[in-house]
């Protein structure tokens, strides 16, 4: 069985002057898992994905990040800072929160240069980034002025420059077109096979039986209601729809007016 | 409802909205950066020391005739730089040089500069004198001024902004400082949009922005809104910086490579602004 990347224990998190965003959550995740956290929204997926990034920090409960516990006051040190950040890679859900450079050539050559890398290597890393996700011809474009599903594909180059092990992905294909949606999908799916560590929030479940192996169902409780794989978890009707994740959905199909719940494509007959 | 009361419960929003289209225009347009021009093909860093030393040299120059022949070649450069003529013309000489006339008005007059006069007139009984000192102190401050903002103009015009800031690194200017500016400058585009986006938002629901009253009510509500959503998204922006590795210092790309052509044009420009001090000197 392979090493514990995280460990979530009895997490409770309030953002201030708000309600509780989690109120105790429990989760065990592995190097080279393929995982999916759902729920509706404000279940507290984005809230677990910054702590899971060390960018916020459990008011009760811990979260062990590769073998040590992840407290504020480590990552004050520069040098424990970097050695997680290079391990671990945020893509927030909004392109434009994660593109604060004036171009996208500087967006992506962040991360790298912040850790120390050369700039020869990081102009090599800008070069093979923009390959795999085939932004070449955007390279010198200002970032307010690409589309949602460029500004997407932007903010994963400058996460993918860094090299983590593990890639948190926030809401990855809402919005986007069917083609980005493929990219990005296909992007994911290569990732986890190099080895990569994938942890994905979303409340898309037509992608989640391609981007996850197991899914953690989160409940308006702000706890995990049902953990399992991907396909025990997509069959339990009544589980996805006492939680939003499905709705009854009606429409004109082959000529007949059609009711029937709105569920993941491959389900739909 | 007349015309008129129309244009008149019309007049915030229009100015918003116009604000706006002009904000996204003056200064996040970088149509005219990314031409295929002399200009735009040199190195940013040998751009600015040169239109620098222009500068230094349009402002200590004392001869009008001087001045204006940088200004000439100013033009010049408009040209080979692929920069539609008028359009450069409207953004410069309409508007600043207007101003310093204004400035300058009172120095014609022989109650502040005395010497010989050129035309006299009498206006509320008082006799106005134009004298040729004022005169010509006006004309080399005017065309010292429209050469100087046409300069800066010009430089703006041709380099990209996110460029334009980098150089600063060359005077001294902290990284961070670089940094800080060229966010600014990013998110302005951001939050303009935003904001149109409320005002058709709301023009939507409720046809227009109506009353005086009212109008500066939504106004009010609007800077409350933004801020707000400016403050979020700061914090938001600064958790990505985390997350990518900022610890307090920010290390930037530098991607200037300069070359042969970069050292000829800095040579050659070095050379006006002597041959022009020396003139001046010799006049």
């Amino acid at each position: 069985m392979s090493a514990i990347i995280f460990e979530v224990k009895d997490v409770q998190y309030s953002y201030p002057g708000k309600f509780p965003a989690l109120c105790g959550v429990d989760m065990t995740i592995r190097s080279g898992e393929k995982i999916a956290v759902i729920g509706a929204n404000g279940t507290g997926k984005s809230t677990l994905l910054h702590l899971l990034d060390g960018l916020i920090f459990p008011h009760q409960g811990q979260v062990t990040a590769f073998g040590e516990r992840l407290l504020e006051n480590s990552l004050f040190d520069e040098k424990a800072a970097h050695h997680f950040r290079r391990r671990v890679g945020l893509v927030f859900q909004n392109a434009d929160i994660q593109l604060f450079c004036p171009s996208v050539r500087e967006d992506i050559a962040f991360g790298p240069l912040q850790f120390g890398v050369e700039e020869e290597e990081v102009n090599r890393r800008i070069m093979d980034v923009a390959q795999v996700l085939d932004i070449h011809h955007l390279l010198d474009r200002v970032p307010h002025q690409l589309s949602i599903g460029e500004k997407k594909r932007v903010a994963i180059a400058s996460v993918l420059a860094i090299d983590p092990d593990v890639y948190l992905f926030d809401e990855p294909t809402a919005g986007l077109d069917p083609l980005t949606v493929r990219h990005i999908i296909d992007f994911m799916v290569n990732a986890n096979r190099r080895g990569k560590t994938i942890i994905t929030a979303t409340h898309d479940l037509h992608i989640i039986g391609e981007i996850a192996d197991t899914v953690y169902v989160f409940g308006r409780n702000k706890r995990i209601v049902r953990g399992g794989s991907s396909e025990s978890v997509l069959n339990d009707r009544a589980l996805l729809e006492s939680n939003n994740l499905i709705h009854i959905h009606q429409h004109h199909h082959d000529g007949k007016e059609h009711v029937h719940q709105h569920l993941p494509l491959e389900q739909h007959d | 409802m007349s015309n008129a009361l129309h244009k008149k419960r019309d007049f915030i929003e229009r100015s918003m909205l116009s604000a706006l289209a002009f904000l996204k225009d003056a200064t996040l347009s970088e149509e005219c950066a990314n031409r295929k021009g002399f200009l735009q093909s040199l190195d940013p860093r040998f751009k600015t020391i040169s239109f620098l030393a222009f500068l230094v040299t349009a402002v200590s120059l004392k001869s009008a005739v001087l001045i204006g022949s940088l200004y000439g070649l100013c033009l010049l450069l408009v040209f080979f730089s692929r920069i539609p003529l008028n359009y450069f013309l409207t953004r410069t000489l309409l508007f600043i040089p207007l101003f310093s006339l204004c400035i300058v008005l009172p120095t014609l007059f022989s109650m502040v500069t005395p010497g010989e006069p050129v035309w006299s007139f009498h206006v509320l009984g008082i006799n106005a004198i134009i004298t040729r000192p004022g005169v010509d102190g006006a004309l080399l401050f005017v065309v010292r001024i429209a050469t100087s903002v046409s300069l800066v103009v010009l430089l703006s015009l041709t380099t990209r902004h996110s460029e334009l800031l980098k150089v600063l690194r060359l005077f001294g200017v902290p990284q961070l400082f670089v940094l800080t500016v060229s966010m600014c400058y990013r998110y302005l585009y951001l939050f303009a949009t935003m904001v149109e986006n409320i005002f058709t938002a709301l023009k939507s629901r409720v046809g227009m922005v109506s009353r005086h009253q009212h109008g500066q009510n939504i106004v009010a509500w609007n800077i409350a809104n933004t801020w707000n959503r400016t403050t979020q998204m700061s914090e938001e922006v600064y958790m990505a910086m985390l997350s990518r590795g900022y610890t307090g210092e920010p290390q930037l790309l530098s991607e200037f490579h300069a070359t042969l052509k970069d050292w000829f044009w800095l040579l050659c420009a070095l050379i006006i602004c002597a041959g022009l001090f020396y003139r001046g000197h010799t006049l």
